[in-house]
């Protein structure tokens, strides 16, 4: 399989690292070389020493999507998991990578609120934390992400299988390995008959 | 003798299988005048009781027949099965089967098969001849290969299986299902049989199987008002043996006939919960509530998978295993223990246990389970998960039996002398009536 990179954006909370680290392990168990740059990791190590003004910010993101672009183009599939607030800076990575996947992981701001066991965002709402995302920074949205998850609506589970479907569907993905020949329709039908005769 | 494209003659056989017939029904049948054609059929060749492997299912003893190796070899050890992770359950499909079928060892002496309702044959992959997949086949599209026959069969309303559905909503369409079922396997076959080519004919009843289920006891109770269907029903069965008999002699089959099944029957006295047995003696750890094994505790030892296949819950082996390797041997000796002193009304259940070692050999014996329980007739097992009872109303009429199976030769040479014939002896004896050793 060739590399691509898969590109999370959303808010604080809202998802993203949790919904990365379980597409990487997919794609590790299907055997394609994966790997996972989380924004808070990334952020102590490539971004050391940038804080969180619009210029710091966008060099952040520049920098992931440049390491992200080395890894797909040498056959892996680059995981980035970043706030990445600002549409143009998200713009210039997908026009610098060859194939490159935005997820928008979605969710209104008093979802994540009630969500943020941190409480960060209570920090935020108060004063205490500045240039908060959602908060009292702004977050521009993705105009036309090639996955959309609504965390607030969906489960992780059903999350991953809708990024993984999509995946498969785009061909960047081997398909899951074959755990048995017959459809799910055609396990329920199977199930049903073994019950019939007292099988089940 | 069939002619080749060379102008050589290949010699031809014929078997007929019937899902489910014990020998002592089918003697019963014989020797009351219900099955005249057979009889006289019989009555020129030998017959012999015989066991089957284990467990004693369909999905088991049909693969055991078609590869002529043990569940440790073909890899089914049942219609359901763990996955390769956790407690969960999948079904096997052809696809598992691990080992050639004696339809590919056949091709490869350059000999075809016609495969008539040939049941864990889903979804049908191509062998040298014709294959038409039976239980637990779905889609008919997906059941036969090659494909070309498709239309064919549809055009002469071929089934797969009775709809269970309306059997339950009312029993008395069992018999016309029955009866729509038969015709449809004697169409496929007489379509088959001059259209093809081919050294081995194949044909498989699966509806005697699905009639002892759900009335055995019509055959039992003379008084029972569906006792004239059940023998009308084996007059049809008989009716159509003689066929493919007559079919076989015109066709250059000569002594080469055989007709078998893959287990016994009998009838049900009480079902048996082996999970429950196993959570009363303390051994499996399922909560309240929970209906599937995945939801058993770390605490747990063992536990089984329908109809009585016994799983130590190994370190080795599960993600919530308790049972170390060096544990097992003596954990083993204590279920067989619980196992055998299991009684109902002053009668013992258990008539056998099997170590995995004494019912598998082979390169997947270990995917196997850890113990076989084999019953008394009338003590129907089952693994349901979550059964609170260890003794169940009787949900069914008639269950499988692990011996009263039988093989039948016109050429009563091909049996030998010895005693003691297992499933597993058969097809090299089929072949072997081809010229062909598996």
């Amino acid at each position: 399989m060739k590399g691509f990179t898969l590109w999370f954006t959303g808010l604080p909370c809202s998802g993203k690292s949790t919904l990365a680290e379980r597409v990487l392990g997919i794609l590790l168990e299907r055997g394609m070389y994966a790997e996972l740059l989380d924004g808070d990791e990334v952020r102590q190590n490539l971004g050391k020493g940038l804080g969180f003004s619009k210029e710091d910010r966008d060099t952040n993101i520049r920098r992931i999507g440049y390491v992200c672009k080395l890894l797909s183009r040498n056959g892996v599939a680059a995981i980035a998991a970043a706030i990445s607030p600002y549409r143009a800076i998200r713009e210039e990575n997908r026009n610098a990578i060859e194939k490159y996947v935005e997820i928008y992981v979605k969710a209104p701001v008093e979802a994540l609120v009630e969500r943020d066991i941190k409480g960060m965002y209570k920090k935020a709402i108060a004063g205490e934390i500045k240039n908060f995302t959602g908060i009292s920074d702004p977050y521009e949205e993705p105009e036309n992400p090639e996955i959309l998850i609504e965390s607030d609506k969906e489960t992780v589970e059903e999350s991953t299988d809708k990024i993984i479907r999509t995946l498969e569907l785009m061909g960047l993905v081997p398909g899951a390995p074959a755990e048995s020949e017959y459809s799910k329709e055609e396990e329920e039908k199977i199930k049903a008959r073994l019950k019939d005769l007292g099988y089940l | 003798m069939a002619s080749t494209f060379f102008g050589r003659k290949q010699k031809r056989a014929c078997v007929v299988g019937l899902d489910g017939v014990p020998y002592s029904l089918l003697r019963s049948l014989m020797d009351s005048g219900v099955m005249p054609g057979t009889a006289e059929i019989v009555s020129r060749g030998r017959i012999e009781p015989m066991t089957v492997t284990l467990p004693e299912i369909s999905s088991v003893s049909w693969s055991t027949f078609m590869t002529g190796r043990n569940p440790g070899e073909h890899g089914i050890f049942g219609f359901t099965d763990l996955k390769e992770e956790g407690y969960g359950i999948r079904f096997p499909s052809f696809s598992d089967l691990k080992t050639p079928t004696i339809w590919d060892r056949l091709g490869e002496s350059g000999m075809r098969s016609v495969v008539v309702n040939q049941p864990s044959t889903y979804p049908a992959r191509p062998i040298p001849g014709v294959l038409v997949s039976g239980f637990v086949a779905i889609d008919l599209a997906r059941s036969i290969t090659p494909v070309r026959y498709l239309h064919e069969l549809e055009r002469i309303g071929y089934r797969i299986d009775i709809d269970t559905e309306r059997c339950k909503e009312a029993p008395d369409a069992l018999f016309s299902e029955l009866q729509a079922l038969l015709d449809a396997r004697r169409a496929a076959v007489d379509l088959l049989w001059e259209s093809e080519r081919w050294n081995l004919m194949e044909i498989v009843v699966t509806g005697t199987d699905r009639l002892h289920h759900f009335m055995w006891d019509a055959y039992e109770d003379e008084r029972h008002p569906h006792h004239g269907d059940f023998l009308a029903y084996y007059r049809r069965v008989d009716d159509l043996i003689h066929h493919i008999h007559e079919w076989g002699e015109r066709s250059g089959v000569e002594n080469r006939f055989f007709i078998l099944s893959d287990h016994g029957f009998c009838g049900v006295k009480r079902e048996v919960n082996v999970n429950a047995i196993l959570r009363k003696a303390g051994f499996l750890d399922l909560p309240g509530g929970v209906t599937s094994l995945e939801g058993i505790t770390e605490s747990t030892k063992a536990f089984a998978l329908d109809p009585a296949r016994i799983y130590l819950n190994r370190e080795s082996r599960f993600s919530k295993g308790s049972v170390a390797e060096g544990e097992a041997e003596a954990l083993l000796e204590k279920l067989v223990a619980v196992f055998e002193r299991l009684e109902h009304e002053g009668e013992r259940v258990i008539r056998r246990t099997f170590t995995r070692e004494e019912a598998y050999s082979g390169p997947f014996a270990e995917r196997g389970p850890d113990l076989l329980l084999v019953p008394r007739h009338g003590y129907d097992l089952k693994g349901r998960p979550d059964a609170a009872s260890i003794f169940g109303e009787r949900r069914f009429q008639g269950m499988h039996t692990w011996d009263d199976a039988f093989f039948f030769s016109l050429d009563g040479s091909v049996l030998g002398a010895g005693t003691g014939l297992n499933i597993i002896d058969v097809p090299a004896k089929i072949t072997g009536s081809l010229g062909v050793e598996i």
